[in-house]
């Protein structure tokens, strides 16, 4: 299963996103987002295992704001 | 000393809120959130936990419209400065603290209608009539008080949201009084913006307030850093960091956090039921005395909120006061930074002698405090 990493660029959003997706199950943690990200200022993100577009969609619906995603290299 | 003059502050504060604060200083001094390193990501989890609760205990719906402020005067200018343009009509009550009437005026003088409702103590059907007579096609806003800080008389605000509600007209409501003493329902009471002070009924350091909005804030009155989209010169749109804008209260932060973990302890209905039985006692004690007049109505469960004003006849509320101090009781007298509210009780020259109720308080200081009174009426004869 891969992981992802979900920028929402704030931290608030992030730690409301990762509550969400955790009590769905998810596996989700939150982390600075690196400074190639540039857009994200000094915002964060999270790190998911599992289903991605679901939990996307989930996030979207919670009215959390998704600045972009990435596969994460293990 | 007796502390009575917790409408202003709540002068003593748990022992939690203390060495919540006292930790937070030792060992969260950092940004939240900002830093790549775990001890902001820490304090950043510990802002959230509390941003949670105070959700929890207000019934908002999302933590990210949890916005901390240094006090509930910010909220509201936040609200009303954030939310009303030029033409817009904006209905407030009769009792508010000036909190509420400055900016009002401040934004009256610049194209904002303002409209003030009569409260009619006791009739609270009449004091929805009195707000729904004022509703015009423009009136985007009805903002009031949810209970008085000088009369401790409680707004019908359940009545008031549902007046909004159908009326398509945004609500906001200035719980500095009431946070932590009153149950609040955001979402059953439809409470756009909820403005507080938590370092009153939440026992918090002072310079912590809070503004909880399930409506929109169109603009901001300080902009700055805020941690997020760095690179754009333009304030972001996203809450709560919209309206946080430069290093937040992170100390404060921790004693609110602790601060709601004792009222939740306690008991919200406790709480108000033990205060409201001394602010019964007092009342009772000071309308036995003769020669005083209280202006506080009969404290009756979900009238009043346990704040008592009162004036012994012919003698100066500032004079009672000071005498007061000089015998190791404090209370607050004047206007109590709310001229409407004292205009419309008649005290508006004179002011009055407030009392206020805390957890901390007990019926032994109230007797204490009554003797008090009995001299100062004795040496002014």
């Amino acid at each position: 299963m891969n992981n992802y990493f979900i920028i929402t660029g704030t931290v608030t959003y992030a730690l409301r996103g990762r509550d969400i997706l955790r009590s769905k199950g998810y596996s989700a943690n939150v982390k600075r987002v690196q400074h190639k990200y540039k857009n994200a200022g000094c915002g964060y993100g999270i790190v998911l295992t599992g289903d991605v577009e679901q939990a996307i969609q989930l996030l979207k619906s919670s009215g959390i704001k998704i600045l972009g995603t990435e596969v994460v290299e293990n | 000393m007796i502390y009575f003059d917790n409408a202003a502050t709540t002068g003593k504060k748990p022992e939690s809120v203390i060495k919540a604060v006292d930790h937070a200083l030792r060992y969260f001094s950092v940004n939240p959130g900002r830093g790549g390193y775990e001890l902001s990501q820490n304090c950043a989890e510990m802002v959230y936990e509390c941003r949670r609760k105070v959700c929890g205990l207000f019934n908002c719906e999302r933590e990210d419209k949890v916005v901390f402020t240094k006090n509930c005067t910010e909220s509201i200018n936040i609200v009303l400065k954030g939310v009303l343009q030029n033409n817009d009509h904006v209905i407030t009550s009769s009792m508010e603290h000036n909190a509420v009437a400055r900016p009002l005026y401040k934004l009256g003088k610049s194209g904002v209608e303002v409209d003030y409702a009569e409260v009619i103590f006791g009739d609270p059907e009449a004091t929805v009539r009195s707000f729904e007579r004022l509703i015009k096609s423009n009136t985007k806003l009805i903002i009031c008080t949810h209970a008085s800080n000088v009369t401790g008389e409680i707004m019908p605000v359940e009545a008031l949201g549902k007046l909004c509600h159908n009326n398509n007209i945004l609500f906001a409501v200035d719980a500095a009084q009431t946070a932590g003493i009153l149950p609040i329902d955001m979402v059953n009471m439809n409470i756009d913006y909820l403005c507080v002070a938590s370092h009153k009924g939440l026992y918090a350091p002072m310079g912590t307030g809070i503004l909880v909005t399930r409506g929109n804030i169109f603009d901001t009155i300080i902009e700055g850093g805020t941690g997020t989209d760095s690179i754009s010169t333009s304030q972001p749109l996203d809450l709560p960091e919209m309206l946080e804008s430069g290093t937040i209260n992170v100390p404060g932060i921790a004693g609110l956090l602790a601060g709601i973990d004792f009222v939740n302890s306690k008991g919200i209905e406790n709480i108000y039921r033990n205060e409201l039985r001394l602010a019964e006692y007092l009342y009772k004690k000071l309308r036995s005395m003769g020669g005083i007049t209280v202006y506080t109505p009969y404290p009756q469960y979900m009238a009043i909120v346990p704040t008592i004003s009162f004036n012994i006849n012919g003698i100066p509320s500032a004079e009672v006061a000071q005498m007061l101090s000089d015998m190791g009781v404090a209370v607050r007298a004047g206007l109590h930074c709310a001229p409407l509210a004292h205009k419309r009780i008649g005290t508006l020259d004179v002011g009055t002698v407030r009392v206020c109720f805390s957890v901390f308080n007990n019926v032994n200081e109230i007797d204490m405090f009554a003797n008090c009174i009995l001299k100062i009426k004795h040496a002014k004869k």
